[in-house]
């Protein structure tokens, strides 16, 4: 009987039942989508993890080091499984370049910022895999790339990759493509080329490469990886000259640009499905309105509330089901495609029982809310009251009865339409329609309220990752041009050449220079005695005020500025005092001020400033300088100072911000177009749906307008004007919600990810949130209503008065 | 043969060969069947017929709320079939007006304001506002329902409030009052309360055409239609209800629908 009476409902509601059935589907498609990309994501970082069986802790560095020291250390830490020093020769993008042969086909890297380090394979751990997993192994004479630039250049088996060495030109054939367990994310500031022993020695020997080392470690168990970190700073004599990374981070990092899409599904789902429980809510209470009579004359028969419930709950069962089960079917397809990349960067996942418990348990909880959802609403029908139903037919007990009554006579005795003065009589009717209806309508500007956070919000996110105020972010000042001298025989040399030319240059003006030097700081767990930890820190003059702090302000001589997460590991804030030393001695130590916090997403967050001029002796430099309004020129100085210096790598702000942060823009855009799309295209969903069920019920009154003179026209014009007014309500709620709570929101989860970000402000492109954004919500709310309105024209009005 | 029914006076309405098929039923059904009518000013026509004969479809298509599937329709000189939304509108705002069955009004309105809206919505200036606002107070008065104006809709007896429906049609003095079984869902009292109101309008001059099953009121009409399967078969003349004096009108009516199978 239940699947009877659901059948013939869902011949009766068609439109309604699958509006209602799409709305669930799509909650159900992307929480499962969600739950299915993060349990790849996962399984495939550890699928890679396992196969490259990357270091648990790792320390990288640039000049010299004592091996004997690194002997003695390993020798007396008994965690230690293996060790080794992995040695790399660093090239910049500019000097490698490809060709394919026999076509006109080919570059070089320089549109690459990250560092190109070329490898030899290791024997134990650490390995670069090649496609199949195993560990790739060129001949002389052949080299295997990251698979990251086999996407970014389109590379092939078969072309030719030549370093440009100080002795002349290395020409290597492209074997195949590797993938890299510690540098394989997006967010890794390298990437490793596998060569053959031989390979490497030349180019080592060639001269015009940048030699740097990661001792690297593997331990009896991972989670002593944090102490045994501890340990080794603790160690002076060990080479600390670069960043120190674990085996958790490495995992953290390569899920982290996966995940984000994977996050932002869960979120739009987690929307959806509000708006979607929303929606039964409106649908099921006026299913009950419309059947009261029934429902009143199967209680006077001794039919009980519970069964009687069962009917709707029946077809709604089936409904969740269905919606659920072909939502994951659905998002099997839809992971495919998103973790498409996966398998090219990481590694083929094996299918576990997770993969298929994680959409299964995310189903089944879109599907337990949704049914504890609608027998909350169905609870009603205990309420009913025989004679009220049939007599009447109204669902309201006898007090609630008599409270709308109450509350309707008050609303019409304010109408006082006869001494209206302003605005036409179909403004005022439907201004004081919605007055009347305010409880009926406020699904709209509910779902609109929330539709628009979830396509505000994203895209606010990608314009503050893309706009290129967000170097404020990357702790970096605002500018058109930044130049990073990092490779080079004599980059003290490169430096003051390139900053005199710059200098010079009529084009540019506020032209300022940075050097990276690495500081050492006592470690918060061992501070004052124990270890010291090496501190990144850039100096230069911050006397302009163009970075922006998000506690105190720019450092002055003997202060220093830290990156949030510096300020948070060593527990100090401004006015606090650190000790800080160059080199091992502790004696060269001094104290410094905090002067103040500021925010960076580079080098993993972990940064410092310092107020100097430091001109040799800096690990890198980078210098900024802007061009004026015209940021077109940007790109052509850039390019032109490139060619003339070797070993300087000029870029223009927006580009370097677009590269070194496209992991996230990435994952943002994407994550903004499946919102958008599906924000605006519920929207539209909804305002169908809900107007489908209003305008059934207010076919009465619309028949008595038309009856009384007004046009077909005015009256759709007045449902029209309640659509703009409820959606317009909704929609600029969202804007604000979006743009205020929105930004603390998104702050919290970025702050928690470990990005380095505390606290987000914005930057977002007005034209889009403020105007398109809103406009396309309204316009998605008229083309709902204007579709339904459509149908309006070719019914007979008369009956409307006669269904009544 | 079907009969071409003529009015005693000017023609206010006529209709031509109008036919009205459904066709959400299956299979398609044809409720009115070649309908040629005439309706002369100030004529008071009462329209009768079995349940399903069409009679509440002829009063829509005749009054322009639906349109017709064949045939002609003129109003007051206006040919229906070539108005469009905006010009059909304006001349039902002016020219006609709606009695229901169910005196369908705006909830979220008092009776004041329901009855004036149609009026309001025809005024142009502020003399025409004040005019139809002193109009409407009229109307309620002559009806004998001033004292309900400010009440809410929920607040008043059927018969109130079928009378305040009439008022509503009134406020704009059209030509030609449709009524659609205003007396169906009363009881006897509340019957008389109306019917005494819809003749009193009809004494005005308002042209008044009826679909009513109660032949006591049908005898109030200057002629009664009998409409059988989406045809006219039949039709009673009488002559002004006022005029009569012998008191056998309904009677006679009663005898003429009894021979026609009501």
């Amino acid at each position: 009987m239940e699947l009877r009476y659901g059948l013939n409902d869902l011949k009766r509601n068609k439109a309604v039942n699958i509006a209602l059935a799409t709305v669930l589907l799509l909650s159900a498609f992307l929480m499962a989508t969600g739950a299915m990309v993060i349990e790849r994501a996962v399984s495939s970082v550890d699928q890679l993890l396992s196969q490259a069986r990357p270091p648990h802790f790792l320390q990288m560095h640039a000049g010299d080091y004592d091996v004997a020291a690194l002997e003695r250390f390993a020798a007396a830490q008994p965690d230690v499984e293996a060790w080794q020093v992995h040695e790399m020769v660093g090239f910049a993008g500019a000097e490698i370049s490809w060709q394919r042969p026999g076509t006109d086909q080919g570059g070089d890297l320089s549109a690459s910022l990250i560092d190109n380090l070329f490898v030899t394979q290791n024997r134990d751990f650490d390995l670069l895999l090649a496609e199949d997993g195993t560990a790739a192994s060129p001949e002389t004479g052949e080299v295997d790339v990251p698979v990251a630039y086999q996407r970014q250049f389109g590379l092939e088996e078969g072309d030719q990759l030549t370093v440009r060495t100080d002795d002349g030109a290395r020409t290597l054939t492209v074997r195949g493509f590797v993938r890299d367990s510690q540098m394989a994310s997006s967010m890794s500031s390298a990437t490793r080329f596998v060569v053959s022993d031989q390979d490497f020695a030349r180019l080592t020997a060639g001269g015009g490469g940048d030699p740097e080392v990661i001792v690297e470690y593997r331990l009896t168990d991972e989670s002593m990886a944090a102490g045994f970190q501890r340990a080794y700073e603790a160690e002076e004599a060990l080479p600390k000259n670069g960043q120190a990374v674990t085996y958790t981070m490495i995992r953290v990092i390569n899920t982290f640009s996966h995940g984000l899409v994977a996050v932002a599904l869960a979120m739009v789902s987690g929307v959806l499905i509000l708006i979607a429980l929303l929606n039964l809510r409106f649908v099921i209470r006026g299913a009950i309105e419309d059947d009261v009579r029934q429902i009143g004359a199967m209680k006077a028969m001794g039919i009980a509330s519970k069964d009687i419930a069962g009917l709707y709950l029946g077809k709604y069962r089936v409904m969740a089901l269905a919606a659920c089960l072909a939502g994951g079917a659905v998002a099997v397809g839809a992971t495919a495609v998103l973790t498409r990349g996966l398998a090219a960067d990481f590694a083929r996942a094996e299918i576990t029982p997770l993969t298929v418990i994680a959409p299964v348990a995310a189903l089944a909880a879109v599907y337990l809310v949704v049914m504890t959802t609608i027998r909350g609403i169905l609870r009603r029908i205990n309420r009913i009251d025989v004679v009220t139903a049939l007599v009447h037919g109204s669902t309201l007990t006898a007090r609630q009865a008599a409270r709308r009554a109450r509350r309707q006579r008050r609303a019409a005795h304010r109408t006082d339409l006869a001494n209206f003065r302003r605005g036409s009589l179909n403004t005022r009717l439907t201004w004081l329609g919605l007055r009347a209806e305010g409880r009926q309508w406020s699904l709209i500007p509910l779902v609109f309220f929330l539709s628009t956070i979830v396509i505000t919000v994203p895209t606010n996110m990608l314009s503050t990752f893309e706009s290129p105020r967000f170097v404020t972010y990357m702790g970096a000042p605002e500018a058109d041009l930044r130049a990073d001298l990092q490779f080079g025989d004599d980059l003290d040399q490169s430096r003051t050449e390139l900053l005199s030319a710059m200098r010079e240059d009529p084009r540019l003006t506020d032209v300022r220079s940075y050097a990276n030097v690495v500081y050492e700081t006592p470690g918060e767990d061992a501070r004052g005695d124990a270890g010291w930890d090496s501190l990144r820190v850039e100096v230069g003059d911050y006397s302009g005020g163009t970075v922006e702090f998000s506690k105190g302000g720019a450092p002055e001589e003997g202060q220093i500025a830290l990156s949030a997460l510096n300020a948070g590991a060593l527990g100090v804030g401004p006015g606090d005092s650190i000790r800080v030393r160059q080199g091992t001695e502790d004696a060269a130590a001094t104290e410094v001020e905090v002067s103040g916090i500021y925010q960076d997403v580079t080098s993993g967050g972990y940064t410092a400033k310092m107020q100097g001029n430091i001109e040799s002796g800096a690990n890198s430099y980078v210098v900024y300088g802007s061009t004026g309004a015209d940021a077109g020129d940007a790109a052509a100085v850039a390019a032109e100072y490139n060619a003339r210096y070797d070993g300087v790598e000029m870029k223009p702000m927006r580009d370097y911000v677009q590269q070194t942060l496209a992991y996230v823009t990435d994952a943002f855009r994407t994550a903004a177009i499946v919102a958008l799309v599906f924000g605006v295209g519920l929207a539209a969903l909804i305002t169908v749906l809900f107007l489908q069920l209003r305008l059934s019920r207010d076919r009465q009154k619309m028949g008595i307008l038309f009856a009384l003179g007004f046009s077909l026209r005015e009256v759709g014009t007045q449902v029209l004007l309640k659509t703009v007014l409820a959606v317009g309500l909704g929609t600029l709620a969202g804007v604000a919600v979006a743009n205020a709570a929105g930004e603390a929101g998104v702050g919290a989860v970025l702050s928690l990810s470990g990005m380095g970000l505390t606290e987000l402000t914005f930057l977002t492109n007005p034209a889009v949130v403020y105007v398109l954004y809103p406009l396309g919500m309204v316009a998605a709310g008229c083309a709902g209503a204007a579709v339904l309105l459509a149908g309006l024209r070719r019914q007979d009005k008369s009956t409307w008065l006669k269904e009544a | 043969m079907k009969p071409v029914t003529t009015p005693t006076s000017r023609a206010v309405l006529s209709a031509r060969g109008i036919r009205k098929t459904f066709h959400a039923t299956e299979p398609p059904a044809q409720v009115l069947d070649g309908i040629d009518l005439t309706i002369g000013h100030g004529e008071f026509v009462a329209v009768m017929g079995a349940s399903g004969s069409g009679k509440s479809t002829l009063l829509y298509t005749i009054s322009g709320m639906d349109r017709p599937t064949a045939g002609q329709v003129s109003v007051d000189g206006h040919e229906l079939a070539g108005l469009d939304d905006t010009r059909m509108s304006a001349l039902r705002l002016t020219t006609m007006g709606f009695v229901f069955q169910h005196p369908y009004f705006l909830a979220n309105l008092d009776i004041h304001d329901n009855v004036l809206l149609p009026a309001l919505k025809a005024a142009k200036t502020r003399e025409q506002k004040e005019e139809a606002k002193a109009r409407a107070a009229r109307l309620l008065e002559r009806f004998e329902i001033g004292h309900i104006g400010s009440h809410g809709i929920t607040e008043v007896s059927g018969g109130q409030l079928q009378r305040a429906s009439l008022c509503r049609a009134l406020t704009t003095e059209p030509v030609i009052l449709f009524a659609d079984e205003p007396t169906g869902a009363l009881n006897s009292s509340m019957t008389a309360e109306v019917m005494d109101a819809l003749t009193q309008a009809h004494r005005g001059g308002t042209t008044l055409v009826m679909v009513t099953h109660d032949p006591a009121c049908a005898a109030r009409a200057d002629r009664v239609l009998y409409l059988k399967d989406g045809s006219i078969v039949d039709e009673w003349k009488a002559g002004p209800w006022e005029a009569d004096t012998t008191g056998d009108r309904e009677a006679e009516l009663l005898s003429w629908l009894r021979d026609l199978g009501f």
